[in-house]
């Protein structure tokens, strides 16, 4: 099997999975929502400048909620049987890819219900969905990568909360930065040299991660 | 002695900056001007403030003016040193100004054989009633200012706000870049691991992000100290300063991934793989995101960086050993850190 169908067939298997034991996902969807419905109790009165940090501070604790499993869920005996079937690239990969999309369904569940219970402030639809799309797949980069070295250690939960979260700020600062713009609250034109930058982030992470995963593997 | 002159010149370099970094005095500066606001076609005293200035000495040949660009500015007609610090000008301000607004802020010059040439940019402003340009330019043309003296001495430039503080220059900043070349070490020995597993690189990166860490805080430390004294508060929730905090936090990180591994190889391959990971992620948290944001920090949001003018050739003879003491000294702080990590192994295994 080349390095392309690899990814492809366990991409299928992760859905497949997923599928099959649905308590996983279904617990992280009702994550979002009472902690959307804890947030609207807190603060009543939700203007758009709150709107927008608490958007993208529900969609970070989830997130890590949702990644940390990944790496952590696995057996060390199925480990072993990847390690002798699979190129460790096609392993990686296909976890980033496949919780980019869990994270992005995540981020329109989290959008709609904030939406839904304290009004939708996003002025631009196709900017804040682009910067949606990035930000799902910036937070499952970083996640990813930081659940596969924490998942080699025994106290990964704690370990997965410190390693990530600095980690991911600088993804994090730019995503509010761009959807307070999609949200109207920011002026400026530079939201072009902005949504590169945070790509540009996204892609040196995705190349770190590549690179170094063959090392973190091998035990 | 041959393989240890790098710790002596270490050494001696911060000795030389830490003796010619606080001795050297100050340029003469001007700190202060009052009334800050004249009236145009008024005769006006304005007193001014000085900063290790020696008005007295050859008074006689004192000379001041307001300056604005260029090539408009306006002599004082009567200059009276009270005493070495303070100077009391007197200005026959023209009718109008060489400007087509009301308003207009002027630099204030003073130049003396003894102090050199010193300024107040945008120290005074004048009101003018009726706005005639053309007038305005030929009134302010009528004295030219002509041969400023040079100090003598050597000495930092004065800068107005900042005073003394400029010294912090040979600290903060320093200690920072040295922070940099260390880090840069440390994931260049990470690397190595990763290509070649020998447990001495580990621990060569281990003592090296030690250091950084230990240069961080300094650096931090300092900054945060001068920003009290220029900006007002130790912690001005600046970006530059939050974006360093959270760096420090990833290499905090990087310890207690260390700390949670029993078996040593495991915990230095992993760690390295942590290390470069963390450095990957800091470049566009110190570069990148505070050019984003308004900082107030000098070379950013708008303002000067002290390398494109406040840096001059003075302040560069201490500068650049300043980086490579700490450097050095940084390096054998990590060197001690290294032998005790192997010392401590063979006393384990044996």
């Amino acid at each position: 099997m080349n390095l392309f169908s690899q990814i492809l067939y366990l991409l299928h298997k992760e859905i497949t999975l997923e599928w099959r034991q649905r308590y996983a996902i279904s617990g992280i969807l009702l994550y979002v929502l009472s902690t959307v419905f804890i947030v609207y109790i807190s603060f009543q009165n939700i203007g758009p400048q709150v709107w927008n940090v608490l958007f993208w501070i529900i969609m970070l604790f989830a997130s890590v909620n949702a990644v940390m499993k990944s790496f952590v869920q696995e057996s060390g005996y199925r480990q072993l049987y990847y390690f002798q079937l699979l190129h460790p690239i096609a392993i990686i990969l296909s976890k980033m890819i496949y919780n980019a999309l869990l994270l992005l369904v995540l981020g329109v569940l989290t959008f709609t219900s904030l939406a839904f219970i304290a009004g939708n402030p996003v002025q631009h639809a196709a900017e804040f969905a682009l910067v949606l799309f990035l930000g799902s797949t910036g937070f499952s980069i970083t996640f990813t990568f930081v659940s596969a070295i924490a998942a080699k250690a025994d106290n990964s939960s704690t370990l997965m909360a410190v390693l990530s979260f600095p980690v991911v700020i600088p993804v994090l600062l730019l995503l509010v930065n761009l959807s307070a713009h999609s949200i109207g609250l920011l002026g400026g034109t530079e939201m072009g040299d902005k949504i590169m930058l945070l790509a540009a982030v996204d892609m040196i992470l995705v190349a770190l991660g590549l690179v170094l995963f063959p090392f973190l593997w091998r035990d | 002695m041959k393989n240890y002159w790098w710790k002596f010149l270490g050494v001696l370099l911060l000795i030389y900056t830490f003796v010619f970094g606080l001795l050297t005095p100050l340029k003469t500066g001007i700190t202060a001007a009052s009334p800050y606001s004249l009236q145009a076609g008024q005769t006006q005293v304005v007193t001014v403030q000085g900063y290790n200035s020696f008005f007295t000495k050859e008074k006689e040949k004192l000379r001041a003016w307001l300056k604005t660009g260029s090539e408009f500015a306006l002599a004082a007609s009567q200059i009276e040193a009270v005493d070495d610090r303070t100077v009391k000008l007197t200005f026959h301000v023209p009718a109008h100004l060489p400007t087509d607004s009301k308003v207009k802020d002027f630099t204030l010059l003073i130049d003396s054989p003894a102090d050199g040439a010193s300024i107040l940019p945008g120290g005074l402003s004048i009101k003018q009633d009726s706005v005639n340009e053309a007038a305005g330019k030929a009134l302010w043309t009528a004295s030219p200012i002509s041969q400023l003296h040079e100090k003598e001495a050597i000495t930092f430039p004065f800068r107005n706000i900042l005073g003394e503080t400029i010294r912090n220059t040979y600290y903060h900043v320093p200690m920072w870049m040295a922070m940099f070349i260390i880090l840069i070490g440390a994931v260049v020995f990470s690397i190595k691991y990763l290509i070649n597993p020998d447990a001495d690189y580990d621990r060569k990166a281990m003592a090296l992000t030690n250091v950084g860490l230990l240069l961080g805080i300094l650096g931090l430390i300092t900054g945060a100290i001068w920003a009290k004294n220029t900006w007002g508060k130790y912690w001005s929730w600046d970006v530059k300063q939050n974006m360093t905090a959270i760096a420090l936090l990833i290499y905090s990180a990087y310890f207690v991934l260390r700390a949670s591994f029993e078996d040593p190889e495991k915990k230095a391959r992993i760690s390295a793989v942590f290390n470069i990971f963390a450095f990957a992620s800091i470049v566009p948290l110190i570069y990148i995101i505070p050019k984003l944001t308004d900082s107030l920090h000098p070379g950013a949001g708008g303002n000067i960086a002290f390398g494109s003018q406040d840096l001059d050739n003075t302040m560069r003879m201490i500068f650049y050993p300043a980086i490579i003491g700490w450097a050095l000294l940084g390096l054998w702080i990590g060197e001690v850190i290294l032998r005790t990590a192997r010392i401590r192994e063979r006393i384990l295994d044996a």
